[in-house]
């Protein structure tokens, strides 16, 4: 299988007035194409630093990140930014879909942003999307008439309209309860093997990491159990 | 598109998702309903103004002496504008005419002066005189009636002085006044009258008639121009009463507001003012104190009706009085006060009892049409000159009765005119010259006054003079030697009144929308003439006035750019606080790849078409009520307003103008606001979508 992610000693600090503190120090990690990892790890270990790194929204202090081949410290903000529409889905903790948009409008949105289809073909793949999300029926709702659970498949969907090669999930299942968040894992693994897309998250919940195919450990900033290590090896 | 379609979308969703964005609309709301109103209220009121000063006396433009220290200022009427004469009008007529778009061209110039007036006694002992003059002697009965009046004026004043000795302290009247009037009222004087009239009314004249303090100094403004041309050009001029100084006459067209203001009794003026404001403008006596005033200058200033009447007419009055007040009261000037002491419920009943009983006993006017008029005014050079001129009749502008600004000038003949300027028109000539030969004065050129004077035998050339002085004083008595022409009946020849001096001319257009082009085709007509002339627009020409249109406008747009201004500021702080409250949305935006461009387009588009939103309601609201006022009206609450709304109602209309200015002003002003928050979100990092809310 192919290396889509690829990070080689990287350092990665913050500068709190004069203090520096360091989030990362010295992680390499490599993913294969088609992964579901996850990344797991105490508060403070460095799990949305790393992910805001591959997910190129944030740039290494030192080392190398490369993603589907690109080395993000070379590519400019606008770069980056096409980097993330075309290669990268996302899926946040808190949801983050734009309020005054519908169901519909807020899947549909990096296709706009995209500008390559037509009206049918982005209908086409919203409407898929949405009935394998199960929401089928509520394309037309604004997020707040959904519950937590529906509104993460929506942003599931939006995360895999583009068809990025790597979605990232920070947390997807933190705010739901148990039952809602097994079921969001469900349909991520399930979306994973369907697609081939490569999936990494992060969690601290025992629970959603056993599905995961592989799992990286942090701690203060660095891997305990070297790199893309299978979660049965444990 | 369908991109940009999102945005809209976007924009417009959130326009009511935000409480503050609620707020920024109002505020453009409330200026845009300001700008269009206010715009199209200004822009009519600049073409109502527009209507009454080229209508009325301005013309289009204006032409003047371009040496001239001022510009004319027409509206100006007490400040007379030192302009310097266009000594032959005849030569620059045909040069302005030239113009395709030039229909007229009326010579004007306008001055002040004054017209004295005696008082009542006076008039009437005039007419007794007359009447007891051998060549105009009337009947007995008159004689009578006339001597009646006056002995009746004489009781007037002494009842008058009575009252005013127990108020002020003794000796506020010379005592010789008070036996002369005792004198002039006794049986013994009046006895006498008969068998010596003219002693006994020098008696009167020079001792009794000044004690009547109601002599009158009437300013009155004029313009002195070609009467018949005026008429042809100014179309919305009409006569009123009377009728048009017939054509090449001298004369003098009495504006009606003037007559009305200044010649007419004044209580019977007063009673106008207050019938008008109660039918006309609904307002009422109890709650007016402008009104309550007018009451009481009647109730107070019944003496002009009372000297007016003669003692037949007095009991006349007395009886209609005492019918219409159900009173026993016998006073006539008890009884008028009673009944000028008008209230909301009474008025209009005696207003009709006194035009239809009481006026037909007194003079409403004090001049009428037909009778001369002296008119004094001060020549440049500051010496008098004085003119009789005979009042024709009185005349209005359609639309502007009501204006003491249009109303406020009279009109009269250039010749006229030109005499009391101070230039000399040919009559003057000849007068001169019929005098100067009539004297036997020769002119002695000043280079050769010396010998002319004191050259050859000096003593004999004396004696002569001195004899001749003597031969003047006789001619003189005889009267008939020096020939004076009687004026009114003069009639000129249009080039006669061409010919000659004028202050400056009007110039009517035919087509007035090309006024700029024409003004500067006027002037390289005259500079290539080499007439010396300078040509301004009606606005200029108006004086303070013309700039009245331009201080509303700027007001208007000071006001509206204030707004605007604050507007501004408060939209860009609106558009900050509401970019803040969505870090987290846009983060996220930026983190699912949208660029910062994108971002950029997003805060402005929404603040645009917020503003494009709340602009258009603003606006709809704004000509919604433009078109309210267009069908009710604004009534003119005072003259001025009357004149800037060329009649009693402005009926404005929208100005396409203010809507269109009122969406640029709102696109800049939204664009403006929202370029610093729009700068502002670009720089949300994408790394704001991660932070958990927890």
């Amino acid at each position: 299988m192919a290396e889509i992610v690829s990070i080689q000693n990287v350092v990665k600090e913050y500068h709190l007035d004069k203090v520096v503190v360091p989030a990362l120090r010295g992680v390499s990690l490599s993913v294969t194409q088609g992964d579901f990892l996850s990344i797991v790890g105490p508060s403070g270990s460095g799990k949305t630093t790393l992910l805001n790194l591959i997910g190129c929204v944030d740039v290494a202090t030192s080392g190398t990140v490369l993603i589907d081949g690109h080395d993000t410290a070379s590519l400019n903000d606008r770069q980056l930014t096409d980097l993330r529409l075309n290669t990268l889905g996302f899926i946040f903790q808190s949801f983050n879909l734009v309020p005054v948009l519908s169901v519909f409008q807020n899947v549909e949105f990096p296709l706009l942003l995209q500008r390559k289809f037509t009206k049918a073909e982005r209908a086409g793949r919203v409407d898929e999307l949405l009935e394998k999300v199960g929401l089928d029926k509520h394309t037309q709702h604004r997020p707040s008439e959904l519950s937590g659970g529906q509104r993460q498949r929506v942003a599931i969907a939006r995360a895999l309209v583009t068809r990025p090669k790597i979605v990232l999930a920070d947390e997807p299942t933190a705010n739901l309860d148990s039952v809602t968040g097994e079921n969001i894992i469900d349909l991520m693994k399930e979306m994973n093997r369907a697609e081939k897309t490569t999936f990494i998250f992060s969690t601290h919940d025992a629970k959603v990491m056993s599905h995961a195919n592989s799992v990286i450990r942090l701690a203060d900033g660095q891997i305990l159990n070297g790199k893309g290590v299978p979660a049965g090896a444990h | 598109m369908s991109w940009f379609l999102l945005l809209l979308q976007t924009s417009l969703r959130n326009i009511f998702s935000s409480f503050l964005n609620v707020v920024i609309g109002l505020i453009i709301l409330a200026g845009t309903f300001f700008f269009v109103v206010g715009g199209s209220l200004v822009d009519s009121m600049d073409k109502a103004m527009s209507r009454s000063i080229i209508g009325s006396v301005a013309g289009n433009c204006q032409v003047y002496e371009a040496s001239s220290q001022d510009s004319p200022a027409i509206f100006d009427n007490w400040q007379i504008p030192d302009l310097d004469p266009i000594p032959d009008f005849s030569k620059i007529k045909g040069p302005l005419m030239s113009d395709p778009n030039v229909s007229a061209v009326v010579p004007e110039g306008v001055n002040t002066a004054i017209v004295v007036y005696g008082n009542t006694i006076d008039q009437v002992l005039e007419k007794l005189r007359k009447a007891v003059s051998p060549g105009t002697r009337q009947p007995q009965a008159v004689v009578d009636s006339l001597k009646a009046h006056v002995r009746q004026m004489v009781s007037v004043i002494q009842a008058d002085m009575g009252k005013v000795n127990q108020v002020a302290a003794t000796g506020a009247f010379d005592p010789q006044a008070g036996e002369d009037l005792k004198k002039a009222s006794s049986d013994e004087f009046w006895n006498g009258f008969d068998r010596d009239p003219f002693n006994h009314l020098e008696f009167l004249e020079n001792k009794i008639a000044y004690l009547i303090p109601d002599s009158d100094q009437i300013f009155l403004s004029y313009v002195g121009t070609d009467l018949d041309a005026y008429r042809k050009a100014f179309d919305r001029m009409e006569i009123v009463d009377g009728q048009m100084v017939p054509p090449g006459h001298r004369g003098l067209l009495l504006s009606k507001y003037v007559y009305e203001e200044m010649f007419k009794l004044k209580s019977a003026h007063r009673l106008d003012q207050i019938h008008e404001a109660l039918t006309e403008k609904n307002k009422k006596i109890a709650k007016d104190p402008d009104l309550q005033d007018l009451v009481k200058q009647n109730r107070l200033e019944t003496r002009e009706i009372v000297l007016q009447l003669d003692p037949l007419s007095s009991q006349k009055a007395v009886s209609i009085l005492q019918a219409t007040l159900n009173s026993k009261e016998t006073g006539l000037s008890e009884l008028l006060s009673v009944f000028f002491d008008t209230d909301d419920s009474n008025f209009e009943a005696r207003y009709k009892v006194f035009y239809d009983q009481l006026a037909p006993l007194v003079e409403l006017y004090r001049l009428k049409p037909g009778e001369l008029l002296t008119i004094k005014a001060y020549t440049k050079s500051g010496s008098v000159e004085a003119v009789n001129v005979k009042v024709y009749g009185t005349f209005q502008f359609k639309g502007l009765e009501k204006s003491g600004l249009a109303g406020g000038l009279s009109l009269m003949d250039l010749m006229s005119f030109r005499d009391l300027y101070g230039y000399v028109t040919p009559d003057k000539i000849a007068e001169t010259k019929s005098l100067e030969k009539a004297a036997g004065v020769t002119f002695v050129p000043r280079d050769q006054a010396e010998a002319d004077l004191f050259g050859g035998s000096a003593s004999s050339d004396v004696e002569q003079g001195q004899q001749k002085a003597i031969n003047d004083k006789a001619e003189m008595g005889g009267g008939a030697k020096v020939q004076r022409v009687d004026l009114t009946q003069q009639v000129y020849s249009q080039d006669e009144i061409d010919k000659g001096v004028v202050m400056g001319a009007a110039i009517l257009l035919k087509d007035p929308s090309r006024l700029k082009e024409t003004l500067k085709s006027l002037q390289d007509t005259c500079d290539k003439d080499g007439l010396d002339l300078k040509v301004i627009d009606w606005q200029k020409a108006a004086g303070n006035l013309g700039q009245f249109v331009f201080v509303a406008k700027a007001i208007l747009y000071f006001a509206t750019f204030i707004i605007f201004v604050v507007a501004l500021v408060i939209i860009n702080n609106a558009v900050v606080m509401a970019t803040l409250q969505r870090v987290r949305e846009i983060g996220t935006m930026r983190a699912i790849g949208a660029r910062k461009s994108f971002v950029l387009s997003m805060v402005l588009t929404e603040t645009v078409v917020l503003g494009l939103v709340f602009g258009t309601a603003g606006s709809a609201l704004g000509s919604a009520f433009v078109v309210f006022l267009n069908h009710a009206g604004i009534p003119a609450a005072n003259e001025f307003l009357y004149f800037f709304f060329s009649g009693p109602r402005l009926y404005p209309l929208l100005n396409s103008g203010s809507l269109v200015g009122a969406f640029i002003v709102v696109l800049v002003v939204t664009c403006v606001s929202a370029l610093y928050p729009a700068t502002m979100a670009t720089r949300v990092s994408p790394i704001e979508a991660m932070a958990s809310d927890e």
